[in-house]
């Protein structure tokens, strides 16, 4: 569905993207990780042909991108982060004017404005101006003008960011829904629990470099197998920071907390050895499974807010 | 598609209330202020110098010519009595201009060869020197007529009855002068109407500038263009969605502001306007006019970053443009400088082709050069906002 090799793109001096690879498969959910600047934005806005590259081949759909933007285009939808639609207008004339500039006619413009207000729950609204709308509306109308071309491929920028939980679970269920129309969706969100509620796949991107990439379930199954949580008791972030660099895998969470990954019975023979020398007691070691933000953590170095 | 755009962009203008406000009040509001404020200006009947002739010699050439004076509509006669220096000297520093001293034996003196006695004209120290001309001349002619009826009486018992005959002549101006409006019949005169409606319909038109860049500067930050550039909207297709319908607006503006200046200034007691004789040079020149208007206002609209910047640059250059092409000062009242150096300004063409035809009643060919010249300004503006906005997208907008 969607081919990347050795994609470059540098803004000045700066590679935003360096030689990038990645491949998704048709009809999954794929999330895209990574701390700000990581390049995640770059890729999406390449993908829709937004923005151009230096180096390297896109294909999607199995054209060449550079060759059949306007063709590749007519198939995908965008749903930026931003509402990128006009407060003055109703909800049906958003709609309308959105499916007339895509030259969307006929029946096929009652049976897209029909689909879009459907799945996203909007019926009772479509005359409402939207200005009017709450901020959970307003977000279910953004992402009812991407469908509105029945696209293959959905690139979704964070559609779910300043909304009450309630209205995010909906949009969720309904991105979900997406997988059941063997649609292709390509998702970046701040929070992490939406991507391990939805996303099949997760790329783990920083400094324009994929890190990690794979099914999620299997990622964190492997990873988090490996993984261990080291309880001590107060103790000074100094003296954590000196013993994180002379164990390998080990990074410290918080002041009383240290995360060892991979983990085996040498290294954590040696940490603990480490411990007891320089006087710190430890208050529990749990072996546990690994949740996708801690191992965004372990593989980026960065907090969920920087994501 | 571009039905869509087209559609869009109307409701969002007829949806701002201040946008509605800027573009179609503002311009007929002005169009009546002004036409009332100027009317006196362009009028002939307006009496604005006032002046007292003292009478000395109270003699019925003398009396003659403070009749003759009364008879021009310029002059307005000061209505308190002078009876000493003192009181003509107060007058003179209050709200009298001239005062015109007939001594004692100038009647007697003005059929001779060298006059002994002559008017003494006394004048405001605040006088403008044209006014000063003004009524020099005025007094100069009525001088000269008396001067010519007391010779003439002189020449009668050589003559008998040649001052009855020369009498009625003498005094008939009109028969001697035939004043012509350049470009006008013979029974049209220029009126304050017929100067401030193309005024207000040139500066209206370019106050597109505002609703226009802020839609535009929206659509950006909100990332709906980003959103239109993803669904194969070229910038070309882009530029003319945004085109078309404000060239519909300004037409709009300038129906609403003829009609104006036809029928609600003449309610209001000031010369309703004449639109002239040509519907092809008016599209002319308001087409031109709003090329060049939209031009501006897409420059300025890719040009900037925030809604703020584009009302204040954009008000700045409108009023910047106006004063500099004529529409806040007309022309006419400029120096010379000043009047060659109002050409860098666009809306001074396009006032120029409407004056050509509201006020000269000329046709499509008198202009022709104006309504290219500003075809062409906008398409250069145009150009160039295509130029900049293109490398924005590139950079992702």
């Amino acid at each position: 569905m969607i081919r990347i090799n050795n994609l470059t793109k540098r803004y000045g001096d700066t590679a935003a993207l360096d030689r990038f690879c990645l491949k998704i498969e048709r009809g999954i959910i794929f999330g895209l990780l990574g701390p700000n600047g990581a390049g995640k934005t770059t890729l999406i806005s390449i993908l829709n042909g937004l923005t151009r590259f230096q180096e390297g081949e896109v294909e999607i759909f199995n054209l060449p991108l550079r060759q059949n933007l306007r063709q590749i285009r007519k198939r995908c939808a965008f749903i930026p982060q931003s509402l990128a639609f006009y407060e003055n207008l109703t909800v049906h004339e958003n709609l309308r004017f959105f499916a007339g500039i895509q030259s969307i006619t006929g029946r096929t413009l009652q049976d897209s404005l029909d689909r879009a207000i459907s799945v996203n729950h909007l019926q009772p609204l479509i005359n409402r101006q939207s200005a009017t709308l709450s901020g959970g509306e307003k977000r279910r109308l953004n992402i009812a003008i991407g469908l509105l071309n029945n696209p293959d491929i959905l690139y979704f920028d964070e559609p779910t960011i300043g909304i009450d939980p309630e209205s995010r679970n909906d949009i969720l269920n309904t991105i979900r829904t997406f997988k059941d129309d063997n649609k292709t969706v390509i998702y970046t969100s701040h929070y992490m629990e939406e991507i391990e509620k939805i996303c099949d796949e997760v790329a783990i991107i920083n400094h324009g470099k994929i890190i990690r990439q794979g099914k999620l379930k299997e990622m964190l199954q492997q990873e988090g197998s490996n993984s261990a949580i080291i309880e001590l008791h107060k103790c000074g972030p100094t003296r954590l920071d000196r013993i994180s660099k002379t164990v390998t895998g080990l990074r410290v969470l918080n002041p009383d907390t240290l995360l060892l990954s991979p983990q085996n019975s040498g290294v954590m023979a040696k940490l603990l050895t480490i411990l007891e020398r320089e006087d710190i007691s430890v208050r529990q070691i749990r072996y546990q499974s690994l949740s996708l933000e801690s191992l965004f953590i372990n593989l980026t170095g960065q907090e969920q807010s920087d994501v | 598609m571009f039905r869509a755009m087209l559609k869009k962009e109307f409701l969002l203008i007829m949806r701002d209330r201040h946008a509605l406000a800027a573009l179609f009040i503002m311009p007929s509001v002005f169009i009546l202020i002004m036409s009332m404020a100027l009317k006196d200006t362009f009028s002939s009947d307006r009496a604005f110098i006032n002046y007292v002739v003292i009478d000395q010699d109270r003699t019925a050439i003398s009396m003659e010519l403070a009749t003759l004076l009364k008879k021009n509509r310029l002059l307005k006669e000061y209505q308190q009595h002078i009876s000493s220096k003192k009181q003509l000297q107060q007058a003179l520093n209050d709200d009298l201009t001239f005062a015109v001293t007939i001594a004692v034996g100038f009647s007697k003196s003005l059929g001779n060869e060298n006059p002994a006695v002559p008017l003494t004209l006394n004048v405001a120290s605040d006088v403008q020197q044209n006014v000063l001309r003004l009524f020099e001349g005025e007094l100069t002619g009525i001088l000269m007529k008396l001067r010519i009826k007391a010779l003439l009486h002189k020449l009668e018992p050589a003559l008998p009855g040649i001052s009855a005959k020369t009498d009625a002549r003498l005094l008939d101006q009109s028969s001697l002068i035939q004043v012509r409006f350049n470009d006008l019949q013979n029974s049209q005169f220029p009126t304050s109407t017929q100067q401030s409606v193309p005024s207000w319909i040139v500066f209206g038109m370019f106050f597109i500038i505002i609703p226009m860049s802020t839609i535009f500067i929206s659509e950006r930050r909100q990332n709906t263009l980003m959103r239109m550039n993803g669904m194969n909207i070229s910038i070309p297709a882009l530029f003319t969605g945004k085109i078309v319908p404000y060239m519909v607006i300004n037409q709009i503006q300038v129906l609403l502001m003829v009609g104006v200046g036809i029928f609600i200034v003449p309610l209001l007691g000031a010369a309703p306007l004449t639109p002239g004789n040509s519907v092809t040079a008016l599209l002319l020149v308001s087409t031109g006019l709003s090329l060049a208007a939209i031009g501006t206002s897409m420059l300025i609209a890719v040009s900037v970053n925030t809604v703020e910047q584009a009302t204040t640059i954009g008000g700045i250059l409108n009023i910047l443009f106006g004063a500099i092409g004529g529409v806040m000062v007309p022309k006419f009242f400029m120096p010379p400088a000043m009047q060659s150096f109002s050409i860098v300004s666009p809306m001074s063409w396009g006032l120029e082709g409407f004056l050509d035809i509201f006020l000269r009643g000329l046709g499509p060919r008198a202009v022709v050069t104006e309504s290219f010249a500003l075809a062409g300004f906008g398409l250069l503006m145009l150009l160039l906002a295509w130029g900049i906005f293109a490398r924005r997208t590139g950079k992702g907008l």
